[in-house]
Formats: C-alpha cells, structure tokens, sequence
C-alpha cells in the first residue's frame, strides 16, 4: 500500500514540477500572512498573538548525531524557560538532517515555506554551507549554532551564528599555551576529513607559523578513527613539547587516553571540539592536564551559566557539552533580538539580531558584529582534577 | 618496535573482524553487509551488560558471542533465506543485509542514544607489560591471543567437524550437497551465526581497545575488512589473519614512511593490487564464481 | 512535500541510480560509480568557465562534457585491468578505487580538502528533470537494441553469449563507461545544485545508497532506477510530512520498507509495472521475407572443403591427460558424431575446437581461425556455434529472445540508429526477428516463443539452444548430447533435424551417447576412449570395429544411467572449473 503510494507520487512528481518551482520561490514573507508576529510593547512587556515558529535543523541520525542530540537538548531547555515567561509564545519544530547536505537542504525549504520567523543549525559546516542559501534566498534568517568554519555568514544577510570561529578561539589559545609551558616545538594532529576539524587545523598552522615554534611534524588521521597508536607513536619519537590537536570529542578521548598509556607525559591542547565534560568522565585520569581552548567555559562562575548548569543537569541527568550551551544561547539571543523590537517578521527579526548587544548568556556577554559572527570571550581551559579549569 | 606492535594490534582487530565476514563469504558466497551493524550492536549490547551487572569481562565475551550468534540466525532468516532461490540472490541479498544494518543501528540509536559510549573502567584488567622496549596493554595482548585462538578453533571446526564438512560440501556446490542429504537450511543458518558471533566478539574488544563505541564504528572498519577478505584471500580462514594483520603493519609503516594522510591509500592500493596480480589472493583457492 | 529540493534530489538520485543500472544490465556489480561522480564533479567545477563570464547554461553545458568526459576515462582507467574480475571482487576492487580517488581529492590544496570547494548554483528542477529523461531515454532505446541484448545475455549466462560471438569483455568495458560517463554527469549536477562539493559527499555511503536505488527500482525496465529514486528520495519527506518524530525511528521505518520491497517485490518496484513482452507476429515475419529484409548471411565453405583440422591436439590438467594426441579432420558438410565413454574426452575435445579452452598441445584449425590464443567470440564470428551439454540457456528471457540474442554476428547494431528512432534501425530489428523466428520454426518452437526458457521441457530447452546457435548462420554446428534426456520420438524428430541441416551445408559435429541415433545420422563417426582417437571412420566401419565394440558398447548402459541423472554438473563444461 505504501509502495503504491510512493510509485503514484514519483509518477506525480513530473506534473508536479512545475507548481513545485513558482511555489517555492517567493516563501518569504508568507509568515503570519497578515503581520500577526507583530506585537506591541517592547521587551519584558512585549505581547505577540500568533506563537512565534522556529525551526531547528539538527543532526538526529548519522554521523553527527550526538551533537544533533545535545543541541536538541539545549533548545528544549531554553524553549521551557522562554516559554514561561509572558507576551510571546515560541513554537519550536526540530528537523532531522541525518548527517547530510540533501536532507538539510530539503528541511530548510520546508522551514522558508512554512513561515517560520528563524531556523538553527544546520549542524555540520558542509550541511550548512550548501542549506543556509535557502533560506537567504526565502529572506529568511537563519543562524549557526555549531558551525565554525570560515565563510559561514559571507553567504548572506541573513545568516547568523552564534558559535565563535575556529579564528577567534585558537590564537588566543595557542598564545596561552606557549607563554604557559615555554615551547618551543610540537607536533601538530588533526582529522583531514571533516571540515570542522581542518579549519581549526588551519587556524592552528597559521598561529603557529606566526610564533616561533617548531612544527616537528603534522599527523592527519580520518574523523572515524578511534586507534590512533601509531600515529602517537611517531608524534612521541619527534619528542615534542606537546601536541596539538584539531580533532572531534569521539576522536579525542580515545586519543588522549592512548597518549597517556603509550608514555606521552606532555600537554595535549585541544580547541572547541574537546570542550565537552566527556572528556573528563570518558578519559578519567588521563585528561589530567588537557589544555581546551573553546568558546564557552563551562566553569564560568556568571550566573546565566550557572543557571544554566544546573537547570540543564536537572532536566536531562546529565552536564551539557558546549553544543548544548550554544543552542541554549541562541535561543536566548532570538529571544531577546524578538523582544527588542516586539516583532517576529523575518525582516525585522534580520534588523534586530544584527544589532544584538552585550545579551547575557552562558557564554557570557553576546553581541553580533557587522560580519553576523557573535563576539564573546573565549577561554582556555585545564583540566585538572576532572574539571575544567581556566589556565589564564 | 613498538609500530610494529602497534600494527600487529591493529591487524588483529581487522582479522577479527574479517573472519566473520570471510566465513560467510566462503561457505556461502554472500557478502553480508549487516556485519558492521552487529559489530556495533554488540559492543553497545557489551557496555550496557557491563553498566547493569558489573560483570567481568570474560562473562561479558561469552554473553556477547552467544547474542552475535542470535543476531546472526535472525539476519540470516530474515534477510537471506527468504531469497535463496532467486536469480539475483547475491544483489538481493546485499540489499536486504543493507536494510537490516540501517534497521540494527536505528534500534540502537533508540536504545543507547547517539552518544559515544564505553565500557566502565574496570571491565577488562587495567595495565600494560613491556616488551622489547615496546609497550601493551592487557587488553591488546587478549585481542591478539584470542584472535589466533579463534582462526585456529574455526579451523580444526571446519576441517575436522562434521558440521565443518557440511559446510565444505556447501562451499563446494550447494546442490550436489543437498543432494548428498546435508541439510543445507541448517548449514547456513549456523555460518551466520558463527560469523556474527565472531564479529559479536570483536566488537567488544575493538571498544574495549579504543575505550570508546559509537554507532558508526562498524562502518568505519567495513572497508578496512573488505580490503583484508580479499587481500587474504575471500573465503581464507588463515589468509583473513594473515591479511588483516599485513593491512595493519602497512598501514603503521605508511604512517611512518609516507605520511599520515595517505595511510587509508595504503590499504585500498594494496587491495587493487592484489586483485590485479592474484584475484584469489594470498590463501585463496584458486576458483571464479559467476555473481 | 514535493519542494524545488526534492524534485531536484529525485532527478539527481535517479540519473546516478542510472549509473548503476547501466552496468546492472550487463550483471556488473560496480561500486566505483562514486569516485567516478567525485572525480568528475571537482575536475568539471575547476575547470569550467564562471557563469558570470558565459552564462549559467553555457557554464553548466562545458561543466557536464568536462565531467561525462572525466567520468568516462576514469571508467577506462579502472575498467581495462578490472574487467576481468566477477561479481563481488569487482564490486570491491571497484569501491577500493573509488575510496581511493577520494583520499586523493581529499589530500589535494586545489580541492579545497575536507571543507570542499563552492560552486555556483545553476541546476534547478527543469535541467534536472531534462536531463534525467535524457538518461532514461537513453536507456529505454537501448533495450531492444542488439547492444542491449548482448549485454542481457551476458548478465545471464557469460560462457553462452560468448560463445554465439559476443565479445563480453567489449561489452562490459562499454557498459561500465557509460555508467561513468552517467556517474560523471550526476557529479556535477550533483556540484552545480548543492553550491559546495566536498569529498565526503561521495563516499562508499553514496555508492551504496545508489546501488539500493537502483536495485529497489528494479533492473528489469529501464523506468526502473527513476521509481527507486522517487521511492528513496521521498521516504524521509513523506516520514517527515506524517509526522513521525526526528530521531532513530525514521531510519528504522526507511530499513524495514526497503527490505520489504526487496523480499516482496523481486524485480523491485518496477515489477509492478507489468513489462511488455516483446510478442511474435507471424504475419510480420511473412512480409519481413517477403519484402526480401533478411539479415546478412555469412558465406559458407564449398561442401568437402576441410573445416576443421587438429593435429596431435592435446590437453592436460595437472598431470590427468583429458586427451591426447587427436589428429581428425571434417569436411563441410559433414555430420559427424563423437562416441566413447564417460570421462573420454569428448566434452574437452569439442571445447577445443570451439576455443573456450586452449590446447596443452598440439594444433587446430577451424574455419581458417588457430584455435588456442583466439578468444571464443572470434572462432564464433568465423562461424562456429554450439549447445553445451547442460543447457546454457538465458533463462529468464522469452525463447524468441533468446534466438534473437543468437542472431547477434549476423544482425547489424542498432542502438544508435534506435536513438534517433531511424527507419533503418527498425527494418533491421525486423530482419533479426524474422531470422529468429524462422530458426524457432526451424526447431518447432514457434509457438512457443513467448515462453520464458526456464518454463520450456528438457527436449524444448534443448531444441531451443539448437535454434539459438542455428540464429547465427554458423558453418559448423557443435552439439554437446542433444538428445540427452530425450524421448525416443524426440530423439528421431532431432536426427531429422540435424540430417536437414546437413542438407543445407551444415557442417556438425556432436556427442552423443545414444549409439542407435548416432550410427543412423552421421556419416562419420570419431570414438574416443581415455582421450585417444580410438577410431575413426563410417558408421558402417565402427560398427564392425571389433576395439570399439570391446572398449565402448560394453560401457553404453553404465553411461546412460549417468546421463540420465545429472546430479553433479559435469566441471568439464566450464573452463574456469576445470581447473578448479
């Protein structure tokens, strides 16, 4: 029956073609149709009718589907607590991009067709770069929440994002870590085939081209790898100073743990995709001393973060990772961009974010600076008695 | 030296792995892709023993193997006998272990969530011995000895027992063995089963070896166990191991001597090559079966 | 549901499902369909021109010649050392190359690595749908052509096509191109949609999810991989529209319906669509003659010219002699019968004569070909077909297509022609149909020449072969035990067959345990006995020979009973087995 189904709809396909293409294109403003995400009043007071849409498009399945989790996690949370509050109603849909561009690309049109005010994510850069087009081109905004490659908001007005750059994370970190342990070569390792993790690692070799240490040796290895002996055994026989790494949590823990038990004693320096409190309740011992440059400190002592620590570990039993945080951020930023304005339009609502400023978060104080790239601190990170810890 | 054992560590888990998939491969002449899912499936069905009991990890070994085992028969009645007499067996079949992978992981995912796991510290005995200036840990050494262990039983099973005879006779022509009265339904179910419980096996000591499990660790090793298959030969018990544990110390000195992103070159120029200079590989018989 | 997306991903996903189904066709199971796409979609995307300088379509028109070519030669590439493999070692050679093209995109600077390179967005629902029911043009018009016959032929049985002169090796090659040059073309479709290609984008994931489209549409009607592309492309957006929860539940329900299709539907889903079986006129066939549109008839050796000449012919294997030092010769025209006991050699004797082995010693000659180093589709073309002792027919195929695959050396090409809907190329695929009915009627087959072959008795299977090989116009006709499992009214109607065809110049050669028939059909009769030319001569002169009596009919009744219960396939028949 449903086979039957599906054989009718491709056959309808073809017929379809054409009202499928004149109906697609001009899905901007078909929001709340007669301006019903306007309200009065501005802030606290602001009262909006209809509920404001947004979407999420996250990574649930595939690949990436443990950042897709937590990041779901983080918007719920967020969507609890915002919805408590009076005057506007959100109406959070989370859409599955199973890990890949075409399915990303389908979900943002069904958002930009469906008048929905603003949508987060997609997850993954590469997913991100070839949907966040979609919904420029619908006039729609749409912010990153996890993507951190370079060029992300170059791809139009309407893009935003909430997570910090690999470049605004890693000088600072890389500075941190030479003035810390004096040091004068490392060993560079990074997973060449995820987009992630190669920019970071482009990020890295220009910091450190621009100081004067050593790169011994650059080791690359494949996003699924989780045996990475022999690639630490090379990294140890250069006897770096330490090692540097652009790698994903999955990859992380496996690879600090076998450092450690194949005798490697020196520091480990990882960026934002280390940032996860996995690294210290998978790895135990050995994170000890794992250097975490990243864009959100999770030791932060500010209130919003603990608020959020604590809300967030009631909620779910578990400690949020840094994806977790950043969706939880954005929809704090939306939140306080809808507000500032009493308004929901996707138009306004472009208007609006752009001049966001100072917003508490868990992050700290977010403003967005004219490339639509969010400024806050970043933070070097420790750990040390698995915890993490600020080194400066 | 201590490359060269990390190589040999790395082959083993690879030859672990490829037995499974060789052992239906040979016997049967389907290629088996739900292998990978239950790969994953047993070392997450592994950790969560593991978490709920607080058992050891040699119960956990047996546990696993007799779970890789069920799996085995249900992938087998599910998604191969049901097409045993079409013409397109060997595509169909494919296909439909395809299906059960994507099914296997999805119930997974529902069941552990899409998190990386590992199994708690203290499953497996924690520590590491030194030889010749290289170090081990336990648990590589157990990989390793289990591993040898297991071709050599799986050896004397299948060149000694009767149901290794019966599953010779189905190697050899399926038909004439029908004939011959082996029940070949049966035959095939237990190779499934087998298969699956060695790769039961080495799933739980390839997370345990790594100290981490996700979802799609059964993919990622897929390749690397296609390229041993056919390098030790399709259907070689011994050639699995003694390609498995080539692919891992070539692909150690690619690191060392080539550099690092071409190390997974390695092993896909070594199974072209191969194919090209000995299509039956290093043990393989020589024999063409029409697919 | 049915956004520009989607359309576009149903257009995309089928057009690279095509790639697939063009080397399925042929039984070819590629996976390097991927690698070809990766290849040509960065090569297509470096080095085509930017819209703004020519313009969107001239853009995309450059990019996809660029990419069919690159997709192309990159088949070649891997095809030429690979074609020889079979079934899942070709699958796995053909994935390791593409996974290695991948590595290579990924470690090169000009590619952009892991992030990948952007693309300007040109492809919409229109140039993808055009260009998806070009592909499936192309496809569809291959079908009945005499190409795409071949390549059915060879999916079912290689040893058969080969030996009624079809060059299987030519054919693979060629499939597997232009499923690289379809690979290609969905490459940069695929980069010019997307806006930002990256190496993970065609990895062993893709190639999968091609094959199970390609599969699930069904490989049997070339509106196949179009369905299983709809079928796979709307799964998520229909789970997505009913309202089935983001998460693990979606991949599950998309795993459980895929394996429904493949355990229920056996031709996957274009099975439901019922296939028009190509149907015999009779009337037709009469005009076709009548109209003097025949196929060209190959000139035949004068009757008494030597036709087949072997000299000390030998074959050995590991030790064993399967024959030895067999000089014989026959004229054309003659019927020639091969007797002796089970294991004498006679199978691997015809084998020889017919190429599909190669002689440990010794010479032949046959039509004019040295027989050894040439491969079995020339001794074919040169005019020699044959039956095999244990019926190689194309068994899911109608008996009437099967002849009509026999027809391959005597009919023209006609694929290109049936593109441009030449009439030309349908008087030719009316020529080649009148042959083979005329050979089906020849046999007494031609009322059933719509019947499935596998679906026909043991003497019909037979009687079809025969017509198959006699669809070729050969000048010497090998058969392998025509009569085996017989009647005794078959087996006469059979001998009147063969003493008919001789009639007309047909020079035949055949095994045959039945004494009676052989002594009463052939005018020279070669008994063979442990691989030794025992005797040789007039039925008249065997009969009387006192070694032959001794050494063969003493053994009649033990070969018989074999024969009639042919459990174990005899390993002689197939010369990859024979050395097994």
């Amino acid at each position: 029956m449903k086979m039957k189904l599906r054989a009718a709809a491709v056959v309808s396909a073809s017929a379809l073609l054409l009202a499928g293409c004149s109906g697609t294109g001009d899905g901007g403003d078909s929001g709340g149709g007669t301006g019903g995400l306007v309200g009065t009043g501005t802030g606290a007071s602001c009262v909006i009718e209809s509920p404001v849409k947004i979407g999420a498009a996250l990574s649930l399945t595939g690949g990436a589907g443990s950042y897709g989790a937590s990041q779901q996690q983080g918007l719920e949370l967020a969507l609890e607590e915002l919805n408590a509050a009076d005057g506007i109603e959100y109406k959070l849909s989370i859409e599955d991009d199973a890990s890949e561009p075409r399915q990303g690309i389908s979900v943002m049109e069904t958002f930009a067709g469906d008048g929905t005010s603003i949508v987060l994510g997609p997850t993954l850069s590469n997913t991100a770069v070839a949907a966040m087009p979609i919904a420029n081109e619908a006039s729609m905004p749409v912010m990153g929440i996890s993507t951190t490659a370079g060029g992300i908001t170059d791809i139009g007005e309407f893009v935003f994002r909430d997570s910090l750059t690999e470049a605004q994370v890693i000088p600072q970190t890389i500075d941190a870590v030479i003035d810390e342990y004096d040091l004068k070569k490392v060993v560079v390792m990074y997973s060449n085939d995820d987009a992630f993790t190669e920019s970071g690692y482009e990020v890295m070799a220009e910091t450190l081209e621009g100081t004067n240490v050593e790169v011994l040796d650059t080791l690359t290895f494949s996003k699924a790898d989780t045996d990475f002996r022999s690639l630490l055994t090379a990294a140890k026989d250069k006897n770096p100073d330490a090692i540097v790494v652009s790698a994903l949590i999955e990859a992380a823990i496996p690879l600090v743990t076998q450092a450690r038990e194949l005798g490697i004693e020196q520091p480990i320096v990882g960026g934002n995709g280390f940032n996860n409190p996995k690294l210290m309740a998978d790895a135990g011992d050995a994170a000890e001393g794992v250097v975490v440059g990243a864009a959100w400190n999770s030791a932060s002592d500010n209130a919003e973060n603990q608020a959020f620590l604590t809300a967030y570990e009631a909620k779910f039993g578990a400690q949020p990772d840094q994806f977790a945080a950043q969706a939880y951020a954005a929809l704090y930023l939306i939140d306080s961009a809808v507000r500032s304005d009493c308004s929901a339009e996707r138009a306004d609502l472009r208007e609006s974010i752009g001049s966001l400023k100072d917003v508490a978060t868990p992050l700290g104080a977010v403003s967005i600076n004219a490339d639509r790239d969010a400024e806050h601190p970043a933070v070097v990170q420790i750990v040390k008695d698995g915890k993490f810890a600020v080194l400066r | 030296m201590q490359q060269l054992l990390n190589g040999l560590f790395i082959g083993s888990i690879y030859a672990l792995f490829a037995i499974g998939f060789t052992l239906v491969f040979g016997i049967l002449d389907r290629l088996n892709l739900a292998h990978p899912a239950v790969f994953a499936a047993s070392a997450f069905v592994g950790i969560g023993l593991a978490e709920a009991f607080e058992l050891s990890i040699w119960v956990i070994l047996v546990l696993v193997f007799l779970f890789g085992a069920v799996l085995g028969l249900v992938i087998e009645r599910v998604a191969f006998r049901p097409l045993k007499n079409r013409p397109d067996a060997h595509f169909a079949g494919l296909i439909a272990s395809i299906a059960m992978a994507g099914m296997i992981v999805a119930v997974l995912q529902a069941f552990f969530g899409p998190q990386t796991r590992r199994f708690p510290e203290g499953t497996a005995p924690e520590g590491k011995v030194e030889i010749l200036g290289a170090s081990a840990t336990y648990v590589q050494l157990a990989i390793v000895v289990i591993c040898i262990g297991l071709v050599i039983a799986l050896n004397v099973l299948v060149q000694r027992s009767s149901l290794g005879r019966s599953m010779r006779a189905v190697a050899e022509n399926p038909t004439a063995a029908r004939v011959l009265g082996i029940n070949v339904d049966r035959v095939t179910a237990m190779t499934f089963s087998i298969s699956s419980a060695l790769g039961a096996v080495a799933g739980v000591l390839f997370a345990l070896n790594v100290n981490s499990a996700q979802l799609g660790m059964g993919t990622a090793i897929e390749l690397k166990g296609l390229a041993v298959i056919i390098v030790g030969g399709m259907g070689s018990l011994p050639g699995a191991l003694v390609g498995g544990l080539i692919l891992g110390i070539a692909e150690v000195f690619a690191i060392q001597y080539i550099g690092s992103s071409w190390r997974d070159f390695i092993a896909f120029a070594l199974l072209f090559v191969i194919l090209l200079l000995m299509p039956q590989g290093i043990f393989g018989k020589r024999k063409v079966r029409e697919v | 549901m049915f956004t520009e997306s989607v359309l576009v991903f149903i257009a995309l996903n089928g057009i690279f499902a095509y790639s697939f189904y063009a080397v399925l066709v042929a039984g070819q199971l590629s996976l390097g369909q991927a690698g070809f796409a990766g290849i040509a979609a960065f090569v297509a995307a470096t080095l085509a021109p930017t819209p703004t300088d020519w313009g969107p379509i001239p853009t995309l028109i450059v990019a996809i010649v660029i990419g069919m070519v690159v997709g192309s030669l990159a088949a070649v590439i891997l095809g030429l050392p690979t074609m020889r493999l079979r079934g899942v070692f070709l699958a796995i050679a053909t994935l390791g190359f593409a996974e290695g093209i991948r590595i290579f995109i990924l470690n090169q600077s000009w590619t952009g690595g892991a992030q990948g390179m952007s693309v300007p967005k040109i492809v919409g629902p229109e140039i993808a749908w055009v260009l998806l029911i070009v592909v499936a043009y192309w496809f569809w018009r291959q079908g009945r052509s005499r190409y795409g016959r071949a390549l059915e032929a060879i999916r079912e049985d290689e040893l058969a096509a080969r030996s009624i002169g079809i060059d299987v090796g030519r054919h693979r090659l060629t499939a597997f191109v232009s499923a690289g040059a379809i690979a290609g073309l969905y490459g940069v479709l695929w980069a010019y949609f997307m806006r930002i290609i990256a190496p993970e984008d065609f990895s062993f994931s893709t190639a999968i999810d091609g094959l199970v489209t390609a599969v699930v549409g069904g490989s049997t009607n070339f509106f196949g991989p179009i369905l299983g592309s709809g079928f796979q492309t709307m799964l998520p957006e229909i789970q997505r529209a009913v309202g089935i929860e983001a998460g693990w539940l979606r991949p599950f329900i998309s795993g459980l319906l895929l394996l429904i299709v493949i355990l229920y539907l056996p031709g996957g889903i274009a099975s439901l669509v019922p296939r028009r079986k190509q149907k015999i006129d009779v009337a037709a066939l009469g005009l076709a003659e009548a109209s003097g549109e025949s196929v060209a008839m190959r000139e035949h050796p004068a009757k008494g010219e030597v036709v087949v000449q072997l000299n000390a012919l030998a074959k050995e294997y590991g030790g064993v002699h399967a024959v030895q030092g067999v000089d014989l010769t026959v004229r054309s025209g003659d019927v020639v019968g091969l007797i002796g006991p089970n294991g004498a050699g006679k199978t691997t004797l015809v084998n020889m004569i017919s190429g599909l082995i190669p002689p440990s010693s010794g010479s032949a000659t046959v039509l004019g070909v040295e027989v050894g180093r040439t491969p079995v589709h020339k001794i074919a073309a040169a005019g020699v077909t044959r039956t095999f002792q244990h019926s190689k027919l194309f068994n899911r195929l109608s008996a009437l297509e099967n002849v009509l695959i026999g027809t391959h050396l005597v009919a023209k090409p006609t694929f290109l022609r049936r593109l441009l809907w030449l009439p030309s190329a349908r008087r030719d695929e009316q020529a080649a149909l009148a042959q083979a009915a005329r050979c089906l009627d020849r046999v007494g087959l031609l009322e059933k020449a719509n019947v499935e072959a596998k679906g026909l008795s043991y003497g019909d299977q037979r009687r079809l072969e025969i017509a198959r090989a006699l669809a070729a116009d050969p000048s010497l006709l090998i058969l392998d035990e025509p009569a085996a499992g017989m009647n005794h009214v078959e087996a006469e109607e059979l001998s009147a067959l063969i003493r008919s065809l001789a009639n007309d110049g047909l020079t035949i050669i055949f095994i045959e345990h039945n004494v009676g028939m052989v002594l009463g059909t052939c005018d020279h009769i070669a008994v063979l006995n442990f691989g030794q030319l025992l005797a040789s001569g007039t039925p008249a002169e065997i009969e009387a020979d006192e070694r032959v009596i001794e050494a063969y009919l003493g053994a009649v009744q033990e070969a018989e009973a074999e024969t009639s219960a042919p459990v174990v396939a005899d390993a002689s028949d197939d010369p990859n087995q024979g050395r097994a």
